[in-house]
């Protein structure tokens, strides 16, 4: 429902000019919870901005259920933001605030009222409702600013990092809460954070982004199991590198052949991979350990207690190192040793061949 | 508190000396002016004793009577229409895209700081004697419109200072939240620009009722503020009386800022 195509945003002229977008496609579903991940900088907040109307695309278009949003100034656009610091109204309380977006449509009083107080109830901000917004805590300025974005039912709402200035606890009460209000009101969600497991937790499907563009689009597990860049597959839990070359690419299967010899079945982006020697990607929970003469062979560098699972550091030649984890079960006894050379190995289809 | 730092100018031999005579010399001589206005005596330096007389002198003067109306009447008026300008002024200066010549402007605004007041004062009196001989109008309006332009940086200054220190969200979530333009100033901008607002408004009026020198250009005969009056009495034998009136009008000034301060305290909280 909303459809990007070709959108670039070039700020600044001249030799001070600066790409923040690059030509991003992208079609976000009707009620669908849609997170833009990237680090700093990559152009995120430009791009939900884009769609608020708050930035000027250079380029491209912007439609909303097929409806031109370009043309629109941001009070006319049938989207909501709840902003980075959330931007509530300091000389009005809570009440008033999450009145506001109503009032502005004209709506009469009496429905002003019984919205308001259906919105209090679902942040369960009720009793504060007559607070300066001043006087209330961070967790609690952030509901009601999604309670102001949430009342006049919009067909999308904008979210800019909307959790990052809460505690640990909070955050993940409120990451539970949010994917609540999004099922129980259908609206769609456009989110944005740099956390990759806020990300992973939440989200319906993930647009990865990098320097002004997006690099994959995919559900949770697409991204997480099968990234296509090398950069997508770094900044996404943890992964091991594997220099291979490549011996056959069909239909999205590869063969490669790792240093060692051995050849091994591993999934080709799209597009393909298309030369000669690539960059296999390896989940650490995705390889186990066993008896020289595996996949890959190594020497035994380091063991790593995390409580709930351990990792193994193996060095090999011309590699750098690399991680197992194993999840640890009650009172397993440890078979292996430091300094013990061991092979690592890996099911067939589970490696994924990057584009680098 | 007991913070070491690296250097502390109070260390500076002398530096507590000529911190005292400066304040000495600041507010000494408004000392023996506010002493010298209960005086009993007729004389403006040797005393002779405390009284109300010169309060009462004045207040019983039908020309400070006149002076006092007319200068409230043309401050109030001069700090409604500088104060409405600057607001405009400054929305334009600060909530607008950078546009060519800018800065120009900013410094066109500001111009009647720079300019040396006489020099406005006697391009004001030719301009405002042209349209003398040609409407034969001589009322108030020459004074007002004057002061009024005037007073413009002066109000321009703290709102645009208070527009600036704004925070930008607040207006682009009232523009998110369906408001149009108009609603976002008036529900979002314009309440948190209050206090902004009344300060431009209390310094142009401070300003203007003590003008003396484009007013004194201006005026057609006859028409006196406190401070042209109170000039006009100096050439003469002078009185207590002016002493008088001077501390009356430092008095409102003190109440305003004063007031102002209470105020903005209260919004803070
Ligand atoms: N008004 C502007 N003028 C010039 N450059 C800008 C402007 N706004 C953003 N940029 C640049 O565009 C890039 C993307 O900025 P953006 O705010 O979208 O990043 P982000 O992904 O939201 O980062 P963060 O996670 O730190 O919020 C940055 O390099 C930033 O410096
Ligand atoms: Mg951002």
């Amino acid at each position: 429902m909303i459809e990007i195509a070709g959108l670039s945003k070039i700020f600044g002229v001249g030799a001070s000019a600066f790409t923040a977008l690059e030509n991003i496609n992208v079609t976000i579903r009707e009620n669908e919870f849609f997170t833009l991940l990237g680090p700093s900088g990559c152009g995120k907040t430009t791009l939900l901005r884009s769609i608020a109307g708050f930035v000027n695309p250079s380029s491209g278009s912007l439609t909303v259920n097929g409806e031109d949003m370009l043309s629109k100034p941001p009070y006319a656009r049938p989207v909501n933001t709840v902003f980075q610091n959330y931007a509530l109204f300091p000389h009005m309380t809570v009440a008033e605030n999450i009145g506001f977006g109503l009032e502005m449509l004209g709506r009469p009083k009496s429905e002003i009222k019984s919205v308001v107080a259906d919105m209090l109830d679902l942040v369960q901000m009720a009793p504060m409702a007559d607070r300066m917004t001043s006087q209330i805590s961070g967790g609690q300025q952030q509901r009601v600013a999604l309670a102001r974005a949430l009342a006049p039912k919009p067909k999308v709402l904008l979210l800019d990092e909307p959790l990052s200035a809460l505690d640990f606890k909070l955050r993940k009460e409120m990451q539970i809460e949010l994917k609540r209000l999004q099922s129980e009101t259908g609206i769609t969600f456009v989110f944005v954070t740099h956390d990759q497991e806020e990300a992973l937790t939440m989200s319906d499907r993930i647009a990865v982004m990098k320097s002004g563009r997006i690099l994959q689009i995919g559900g949770p597990k697409d991204i997480y199991d099968h990234p296509a860049e090398r950069f997508v597959a770094d900044f996404i839990g943890d992964t091991n590198f594997v220099s291979a070359d490549l011996v056959t690419e069909a239909n999205g299967i590869a063969q490669v052949r790792l240093p060692s010899g051995k050849t091994v079945e591993a999934r080709s982006p799209a597009g393909g991979a298309q030369s000669g020697s690539v960059t296999i990607a390896v989940r650490p929970e995705h390889a186990v350990l066993s008896e020289p003469g595996a996949l890959i062979d190594g020497r035994l560098k380091n063991i790593v207690y995390f409580g709930t699972d351990t990792h193994y550091h193996i060095e090999s030649d011309g590699q750098p190192t690399f991680v197992v984890r194993r999840q640890n079960q009650p009172d397993a006894v440890e078979h292996h040793q430091v300094g013990d050379t061991v092979g690592i190995s890996f099911n067939s289809g589970t490696a994924q061949v990057l584009r680098d | 508190m007991a913070r070491p730092r690296s250097f502390d100018v109070r260390q500076q031999t002398g530096f507590t000396f000529v911190a005292i005579c400066c304040f000495v010399l600041l507010y000494l001589p408004i000392i023996l002016l506010v002493v010298y206005s209960f005086n009993a005596g007729t004389s403006i330096a040797i005393w002779e004793g405390f009284s109300w007389q010169w309060y009462e002198a004045a207040w019983n003067n039908e020309k400070v009577q006149e002076a006092t109306i007319l200068s409230l009447i043309i401050a109030s008026s001069a700090s409604l229409v500088a104060t409405s300008v600057a607001v405009m002024a400054a929305l334009a200066t600060t909530r607008t895209g950078k546009f060519k010549g800018s800065g120009l402007v900013f410094a066109m605004i500001n111009q009647p700081l720079m300019i040396p007041e006489i020099v406005t004062a006697v391009a004001l009196l030719l301009m405002f004697a042209m349209i003398k001989v040609s409407t034969g109008y001589t009322g108030i309006w020459y004074l007002i419109i004057a002061h009024s332009a005037f007073c413009i940086p002066f109000a321009y200054m703290p709102i645009r200072a208070r527009l600036q220190g704004m925070d930008l969200n607040l207006e682009q979530a009232a523009a998110d939240l369906y408001g149009q333009p108009w609603q976002v100033f008036r529900r979002v901008t314009l309440p948190q620009l209050w206090p902004g607002i009344l300060s431009g408004a209390m310094l142009s009026f401070v300003v203007s009722l003590d003008d003396v020198v484009i007013t004194e250009f201006v005026k057609s005969a006859g028409q006196d503020t406190l401070p042209t009056y109170m000039l006009g009495q100096l050439r003469r034998a002078i009185t207590p009386e002016v002493n008088a009136i001077s501390t009356a009008l430092l008095a409102i000034s003190i109440a305003m800022v004063v007031a102002f301060y209470l105020l903005s305290k209260s919004k803070e909280k």
